[in-house]
């Protein structure tokens, strides 16, 4: 028990100089045992945050992914009503152009899969060891807390832990923004364009108003 | 070093201890949150994806047959018009965003059948090849 001592004479008392290795040894003790329950505490407050977030995230991106690609589906099954129908009708000439039409909301579909499938965000940043100011540690030096404080967050040089977190959000939502915007702008004029020359193709095909109404109606 | 004192400075320790495992799962906590979100939205929004696309087609399929037979009104037409209706009716009743629906599995196998029961009827092969490569969705 003489470390534990040791380490918590106040500082008012003259420390000799033959006990400075000893106190040396025994700080570094103590700051490796509390790094050792700082990493574990970090690895189990992990695995419980990832387990209770996992679940409510998919619950979110279903929802994301399955609005985002609906109309999508319409085209295509669209697209092949209309391609069997021109089949069975000897309709030969349009089927190249149905076909093509296919093809181009294919590779939609992809591109879509492509931006959800993306793992885009923005590194978490976090300042564990601010709060170990207010901890009773004014023995140790300045240079231990710092050996305390771990390698495995990015030093941003920011005072508060509250304000790199925030950070970390907004950029990780800009990030986001951006690439939705990038995507779902080709999204609309994509399938907008599919749309206008699926309009020009019923209206070739003479089909009914009923028909044109439907392929108006798909929005996106 | 009297007893009460030595007391006291064990709790301190484990206090420490306790301290420095709960600063460390908090942060971790919170990081874990992050990640565990972000990928959970990405398997998410795949899956999402993969329905919503299977059902929209069911859906542009069949809304585009039932309006193309409209003005066709013999037996044989009728017929297969009542099977495009219900499988419209199934589709439209079915919440294809909700992950959390309690029948989803069991909803989706019964449009499926019905699907490939309207696509029979019509003489069409219900597996479309909608691109000549390889699809990165299959039903």
């Amino acid at each position: 028990m003489s470390w534990v001592r040791v380490a918590v004479s106040q500082s008012n008392e003259d420390i000799f100089d033959e006990d400075a290795d000893e106190m040396y040894l025994l700080q570094k003790e103590w700051n490796s045992t509390m790094k050792k329950r700082l990493k574990e505490g970090y690895r189990d407050g992990i695995e419980a945050g990832k387990e209770l977030a996992l679940q409510t995230g998919f619950n979110q991106g279903y929802r994301h992914g399955a609005e985002l690609m609906i109309t999508c589906g319409q085209f295509k099954g669209t697209l092949n009503a209309l391609l069997s129908w021109c089949r069975f009708n000897g309709h030969d000439s349009a089927l190249s152009t149905i076909n093509n039409l296919l093809d181009v909301v294919g590779k939609h579909e992809d591109d879509v899969l492509k931006y959800l499938n993306s793992t885009e965000e923005q590194p978490h940043l976090g300042h564990i060891l601010d709060s170990v100011q207010d901890m009773d540690l004014n023995h140790t030096a300045g240079t231990e807390y710092k050996e305390v404080k771990d390698g495995k967050h990015e030093d941003s040089g920011s005072s508060g832990e509250n304000i790199c977190r925030n950070n970390g959000e907004v950029g990780s939502l800009q990030s986001e923004c951006s690439k939705e915007n990038l995507c779902t702008d080709p999204e609309n004029s994509t399938l907008a364009w599919v749309k206008k020359q699926t309009v020009w193709l019923v209206e070739q095909l003479g089909l009914s108003l009923d028909v044109l109404h439907h392929v108006q109606q798909l929005e996106y | 070093m009297p007893r009460a004192a030595m007391a006291d400075l064990f709790d301190g320790i484990v206090m420490a201890e306790q301290r420095f495992h709960g600063e460390g799962y908090q942060e971790g906590f919170a990081e874990g949150s992050h990640t565990g979100m972000a990928e959970g939205r990405r398997y998410g929004a795949l899956h999402g994806a993969r329905i919503g696309s299977e059902i929209g087609c069911y859906l542009g399929f069949a809304l585009t047959w039932h309006y193309l037979l409209q003005k066709c009104t013999d037996e044989k037409n009728s017929k297969k018009i009542r099977a495009l209706d219900s499988l419209i009716g199934m589709i439209q009743k079915f919440p294809y965003e909700d992950p959390t629906y309690d029948k989803l599995q069991e909803d989706l196998e019964k449009i499926r059948g019905k699907f490939k029961q309207v696509c029979s009827m019509l003489n069409i092969q219900s597996d479309f090849r909608i691109r000549t490569e390889r699809s990165s969705l299959t039903f």
